[in-house]
């Protein structure tokens, strides 16, 4: 039995971050918290202690959700996973996260990612296949995903 | 300077350039280039400064001047401030190389007045290969001149123009480009704010058939989405490729049933359809596919539903075609066209005027879709 997740959630819209609290926990993971712009981000980074942070690139205060990746980043606390319904708007380096769940995702898709992402962060690398709509950053595919 | 001194009296042609002279008025060539319409003179190479020794009336009504305040002088006075050096340039190589020339120049009449002179200038020697004369002709070209420059300036102001409105243009796709964007990350933000609030309110709900109805509104929901989360990956957002969509589409409804015993046979060829197609494909596969998992598969004697589903996409000459496929209990007992899922599936085909036809696989059951699909471009999707 793989230990369960300490999941950050950064995303403005509410209905999201709620039903994304809700599968998460139903999937036996914890949140940790819930930020909906970069300074609260920031703030709860320094707050506590996840493993994985949902970063939506387009929050109340802007696109920053890059920036609160890097952030992370530079804490080395957290791993760092975009949920974004514009991928386009990632930079080539992914600012060092994991990789991205784009937005609009399946239930199952989404509970798929976080046992792959449960594995991936306490027994790397996953032995689950890459769930549909969940895309490795390029860093994170040589390690995880690396071609057969 | 004195011309005639230096002339050479045994020449036809110096003689008609003396007005008074009367057996130059009888050569009937001298008299055919007095009276043309065409402007013509010549020159003397051999004296100082290549002067002019002739010049006929046509050249005289062309340039305004008095005969004797031409004759002796170097063509050059028709030249002005607005004559093009190089054109003169060439002029005066042709003239010391005693070749032919022919230019285009812009010359000054006495008054000052400009015309555009179409200027012939060939040399004319002896027997013996010495050089006598340069002959030249003038012709008035500035009406051609000026419909050139109309030409000239009609080109420039159209090509500007072309360049403006290619900016506009560009500007306006950047504009619609990002609008497009906009709009694509709303639709898909909505459409995962629709999930969200499918499954709040199911997970409200007591009652299991009501629960089971908001399961299948989800799945068709999230079937849309699929299809919007791949529509935009593409740099060509008008093509979608349908059979990564399938894949996408069969691992997660298979995943969310949570039947590990039920699996899957793809073989799917790369398809590209247009973006109007995916959303109506999108669903009728969803639904045959759910409806294989709902109802063909009995629960064992040993509590286990084991089976296969098959999902084949394939494009002969033309057509796409669709095969949905499972080995479970067959058809032979469903209910008719009645409800909901057979209406949807059978209006979908109507809309993609698709041939649809369900078959018994013996056992289990085929659903086999044909539609027409437009050429495929080689290559891929971007
Ligand atoms: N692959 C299949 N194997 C066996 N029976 C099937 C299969 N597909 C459809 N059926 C039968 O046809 C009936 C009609 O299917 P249909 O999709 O219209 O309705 P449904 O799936 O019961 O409900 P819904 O309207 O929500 O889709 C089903 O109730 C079932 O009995
Ligand atoms: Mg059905």
């Amino acid at each position: 039995m793989i230990e369960p997740l300490k999941v950050l959630i950064v995303e403005d819209e509410a209905l999201l971050a709620m039903e994304l609290e809700s599968l998460v926990e139903e999937a036996g993971h914890s949140v940790v918290g819930w930020a909906t712009s970069s300074t609260e981000a920031k703030a709860m980074v320094d707050s506590t202690e996840a493993d994985i942070a949902f970063v939506d690139i387009h929050l109340t205060d802007g696109p920053t959700g890059v920036e609160v990746a890097e952030y992370i980043g530079e804490k080395k606390n957290s791993m760092v996973v975009f949920m974004t319904a514009n991928p386009k708007r990632i930079p080539d380096h992914f600012a060092g996260a994991i990789g991205v769940i784009a937005k609009p995702y399946t239930m199952n898709g989404l509970m798929s990612a976080l046992r792959y992402l449960q594995e991936g962060v306490h027994r790397p690398p996953p032995k689950s296949v890459l769930p549909a709509g969940f895309t490795l950053s390029p860093a994170f595919k040589t390690v995880w995903a690396p071609a057969a | 300077m004195d011309w005639k001194r230096t002339r050479e009296p045994a020449d036809a042609w110096h003689m008609t350039d003396d007005l008074h002279v009367e057996h130059g008025k009888g050569d009937p060539f001298a008299a055919a280039i007095r009276a043309t319409r065409m402007s013509m003179i010549i020159t003397d190479p051999r004296q100082a400064d290549n002067p002019i020794v002739f010049v006929n009336d046509a050249f005289l009504r062309l340039s305004g001047y008095e005969r004797h305040e031409v004759l002796g002088k170097n063509c050059r006075f028709l030249q002005g401030s607005k004559t093009d050096k190089a054109t003169v340039d060439l002029l005066r190589e042709a003239i010391a190389e005693k070749v032919d020339v022919s230019v285009d120049i812009l010359n000054y009449r006495k008054d000052g007045s400009t015309f555009w002179n179409a200027l012939f200038i060939s040399p004319v020697s002896n027997d013996r290969g010495e050089l006598l004369f340069f002959f030249a002709s003038q012709l008035d070209v500035s009406d051609r001149k000026r419909s050139e420059h109309r030409m000239t300036a009609d080109k420039e102001r159209f090509e500007k123009a072309v360049k403006e409105r290619t900016r506009e243009l560009e500007a306006a796709l950047e504009a619609q480009t990002t609008l497009l964007h906009e709009v694509d990350h709303r639709v898909k933000n909505n459409l995962q704010m629709i999930s969200s609030l499918i499954v709040m309110q199911s997970r409200t709900i007591k009652d299991a058939a009501t629960k089971k109805s908001l399961t299948t509104m989800l799945e068709r929901i999230e079937a849309l989405s699929t299809v919007h989360r791949r529509l935009y990956q593409s740099k060509d957002v008008s093509r979608f490729d349908v059979a990564e969509f399938a894949r996408d589409l069969v691992t997660d409804l298979l995943t969310a049933s949570g039947r590990a015993e039920i699996k899957s046979t793809l073989d799917l060829e790369p398809i590209v359809i247009s973006a109007e197609k995916a959303t109506p494909v999108a669903l009728m596969v969803n639904e045959l596919v759910t409806n294989a998992l709902k109802h063909a598969f009995k629960e064992k004697p040993d509590g286990t539903t084991a089976g296969r589903i098959g999902i084949k996409m394939s494009q002969p000459d033309g057509h796409f075609n669709i095969e949905v496929s499972d080995d479970g209990v067959g058809m032979a007992d469903a209910s008719g066209d009645a409800s909901f899922g057979m209406r949807l599936i059978k209006s979908l085909a109507r809309q993609l005027h698709a041939d649809i036809e369900w078959r018994d696989a013996g056992p289990g059951t085929k659903v086999v879709i044909s539609m027409p699909n437009e050429p495929q471009q080689k290559g891929n999707v971007s």
